[in-house]
C-alpha cells in the first residue's frame, strides 16, 4: 500500500480501532454488570444482544481493510473468521430463538470479547508506536486458552440449534418446486461442524507460528515507550 | 563466420540448388543438410562448428545442478532438457522450466540454442512444475466422469433416490430427452479430445486433475440429482420451452463443433504455430467476426438451453460459473492474440460480441 495512503489514514484507523475497542469493552462491561445484577450467568446473552450484533457485523469492515493493506492480516484468513462469526451470531444464535439461553452461548461470547479487547488494544497501540509489550504478549498467548473456548462454545450452539432446525424446517427448500432445487439446512449446520475439523487446526497452529516468529525475538526487542 | 565456413556455406547452397534442381525438394528442408551429405563436409563442419557449454543451476538456491559440454549450437531447448533428464532421473522433461533469469519466463521446447542470448558458456535456471500430467489424460477424466454420473442418476441406481424408485424412469419426456442431450454434449468432447483438438502443451500440473474433476462430476451429481428426481417439476411453459431450448442447444453444439474444427485446421499436424482465426465457408464460423473465441460464446449458449430445457436451478449456476470461467479465459486469449498480430481486427470481443 503506498506510504501516503497509509500516511493519510492512519488517523483515521486508529479512531476505527479505538472506537472498535471501546464497542467491545462495552459489551464486556454489559456482561459484567449484567452478570453482577443477575447473580448468575443464565441469559445473558439478552443483555448484550443488540450490541453484539451490531458490532460482529461491523467487523465485515474488517475484511476491506486486508483486502486495502491497512491491516497486515491475510484477507483470506480474517475473511473466514469473520464470515463465520457473522453466520453465528446471526444465522444459528439470533435465528434459533432456543439456543439463546445456552451456556454455549456464553462461551463464545465471552472468548470473542477478550480477543477482541486485547486485538484491538495491539492494532490501536501499534499504530500510535507505543505498544507495551504486555499487549503484545497476551495476543499472542491467549488464543492458546481463547481459540478452544471460542470453538467450543459455537459447536455446543450449532448442536443445541439441530433439534430445533430440523423440526421447523428452518431456511429449508423442499422439492417439489419450479427451480427444481431443495436446500436442508439442518445437513447444512452437520456439513458446517464438520468443517472445523480440518479448518480449526490450520488456524490455531498459523497463530503458534505468528507466536515463535513475534515473540521470538524477544531480546531483540525492547519494551516500546 | 571465418572465411572458409563462408566458402563452404556458398558451396553447400549451390549444391543444395542442384540437388533441388533434380527434384530433391521434398527430401531437403534446407541447404544446411547439404553440408553433412559430404563426408567433407561433415568434418569441417564438426571442425568449425563452436561447441557450447551448458549449465543449469537451481533457481531458488543457485545450485550447480549439471554441467553438459559439446553441446551443439542447433539444439534445442528441448534437446537439452532430455540431457538433463539423463542426469536427474526424476526430473522428466515435461516438468523442467528451463528460464536465462531465476525469475523470468520459461523458454521454449523449440528455441535453438545459438539464437538465445547467452555466450559460449550459457547460463540456465531450472524450476520444477512439479509432477505432470498430459493434458489428453485430464480431459478423458474429467469428461467420462459427467457422462457416467449422470446416467447413473437417470437409471436412478439404488441409494441415491427412496427404494421404490429404484431402476424405475421419469413420466417426463424432458427428462428423457435432457439425458440425450446431457449425454451427447460429454460423447462429443470426448471424441473431440481423441480426434479434433491440438493441444499447445502437453502437460499441465498433476493436482489439475482432482480440481477438475471435482468441479465437473460434482457440479454434474447436483444437476442430475434434481433432473432426475422423482419430483422433478417440468418448464413451466411445456412444450413450447423444451422445443425452444432444444433449437438452442443444438445450434449451439454444432456452432460449438464447428469452431473446434475451424480452429484445428488452423493448425498443421504436429506443429504449435498460431494464427489469426477467420470466418470460412461454415456458416457457423461467421461470429468469428464479432468474437475472438466463439467457442467459448457457442459454450454458453448450449448451456443457457440446457438450463431453459430443465428449469433447474443448480444447472443455472453450473452455466454462471462457468461462463465466469470461460470469460476470464476468453479475455486471456484476446489479450495474447493482441499482443501477437499487429492487424488483429479490432472489431471483436472478447466472449459477447460487442459487450464483453
Amino acid at each position: 500500500m503506498p506510504s501516503s495512503l497509509k500516511a493519510r489514514t492512519s488517523g483515521t484507523t486508529e479512531l476505527l480501532y479505538e472506537s472498535f475497542l471501546s464497542r467491545w469493552l462495552v459489551i464486556a462491561v454489559g456482561l459484567v454488570r449484567a452478570y453482577l445484577a443477575r447473580g448468575s450467568y443464565h441469559g445473558l446473552y439478552y443483555s448484550i444482544e443488540k450490541p453484539l450484533k451490531y458490532f460482529q457485523t461491523g467487523a465485515l469492515l474488517e475484511i476491506l481493510h486486508c483486502a486495502v493493506g491497512i491491516v497486515p492480516s491475510s484477507v483470506v484468513l480474517t475473511g473466514f473468521q469473520v464470515m463465520s462469526r457473522v453466520f453465528l451470531t446471526w444465522a444459528v444464535t439470533h435465528s434459533v430463538r432456543e439456543v439463546q439461553s445456552e451456556d454455549s452461548v456464553l462461551l463464545f461470547v465471552v472468548a470473542w470479547t477478550v480477543t477482541e479487547i486485547i486485538r484491538y488494544s495491539f492494532y490501536t497501540f501499534s499504530l500510535l508506536n507505543h505498544l507495551p509489550y504486555l499487549i503484545k504478549w497476551a495476543r499472542y498467548t491467549f488464543f492458546f486458552v481463547l481459540y478452544p473456548m471460542g470453538v467450543a462454545g459455537e459447536l455446543l450452539t450449532i448442536y443445541a440449534a439441530l433439534p430445533y432446525v430440523q423440526k421447523t424446517g428452518l431456511y429449508s427448500i423442499t422439492l417439489p418446486n419450479n427451480y427444481n432445487f431443495s436446500f436442508d439446512y439442518h445437513t447444512f449446520l452437520i456439513l458446517v461442524m464438520i468443517s472445523y475439523i480440518p479448518l480449526f487446526p490450520q488456524l490455531y497452529f498459523h497463530m503458534i507460528r505468528q507466536r515463535k516468529k513475534v515473540l521470538g525475538h524477544v531480546e531483540e526487542y525492547s519494551k516500546v515507550e | 563466420m571465418t572465411r572458409s565456413s563462408a566458402g563452404l556455406d556458398l558451396l553447400a547452397k549451390a549444391y543444395h540448388s542442384l540437388l533441388i534442381g533434380c527434384g530433391a525438394s521434398s527430401v531437403l528442408p534446407d541447404w544446411t543438410s547439404c553440408l553433412s551429405l559430404t563426408w567433407l563436409g561433415k568434418a569441417f563442419q564438426t571442425a568449425t562448428m563452436k561447441h557450447y557449454e551448458v549449465e543449469i543451476l537451481d533457481a531458488k538456491t543457485k545450485d550447480k545442478l549439471c554441467f553438459l559440454d559439446k553441446v551443439e549450437p542447433n539444439a534445442t531447448i528441448g534437446e537439452i532438457k532430455s540431457m538433463f533428464h539423463k542426469s536427474h532421473p526424476q526430473w522428466y522433461p515435461a516438468r523442467q522450466s528451463i528460464r536465462l533469469d531465476p525469475k523470468g519466463k520459461s523458454l521454449k521446447d523449440e528455441d535453438v540454442l545459438q539464437h538465445l542470448p547467452v555466450g559460449t558458456t550459457a547460463t540456465f535456471y531450472f524450476r520444477d512444475l512439479g509432477a505432470q500430467i498430459s493434458w489428453v489424460t485430464v480431459f478423458l477424466t474429467e469428461y467420462a466422469g459427467p457422462l457416467l454420473i449422470y446416467l447413473m442418476f437417470y437409471f436412478r441406481v439404488p441409494f441415491i433416490y427412496a427404494p421404490k424408485y429404484d431402476f424405475t424412469t421419469s413420466k417426463h419426456w424432458v427428462v428423457h430427452l435432457a439425458c440425450m442431450c446431457h449425454s451427447f454434449h460429454y460423447v462429443k468432447r470426448l471424441l473431440e479430445t481423441l480426434f479434433v483438438h491440438r493441444f499447445s502443451h502437453g502437460t499441465m500440473p498433476l493436482r489439475n486433475i482432482f480440481k477438475n474433476c471435482t468441479y465437473y462430476w460434482g457440479f454434474a451429481a447436483w444437476m442430475a440429482y434434481y433432473i432426475n428426481h422423482p419430483l422433478y417439476t417440468p418448464p413451466i411453459y411445456g412444450e413450447q420451452q423444451i422445443r425452444l431450448a432444444l433449437i438452442v442447444f443444438l445450434f449451439c453444439q454444432i456452432g460449438n463443433f464447428s469452431i473446434h474444427i475451424a480452429l484445428r485446421n488452423l493448425r498443421p499436424p504436429g506443429s504449435k504455430t498460431r494464427k489469426i482465426p477467420y470466418p470460412t465457408k461454415n456458416p457457423f464460423t461467421w461470429i468469428f467476426l464479432l468474437v475472438s473465441c466463439p467457442n467459448y460464446t457457442y459454450e454458453l449458449g448450449s448451456w443457457l438451453g440446457f438450463t431453459l430445457m430443465t428449469q433447474c436451478l443448480p444447472v443455472a449456476a453450473f452455466t454462471l460459473v462457468g461462463f465466469i470461467q470461460m470469460t476470464v479465459w476468453a479475455k486471456g486469449k484476446h489479450r495474447s492474440y493482441l499482443k501477437e498480430f499487429r492487424d488483429y481486427p479490432t472489431l471483436r470481443s472478447p466472449i459477447l460480441p460487442f459487450i464483453l
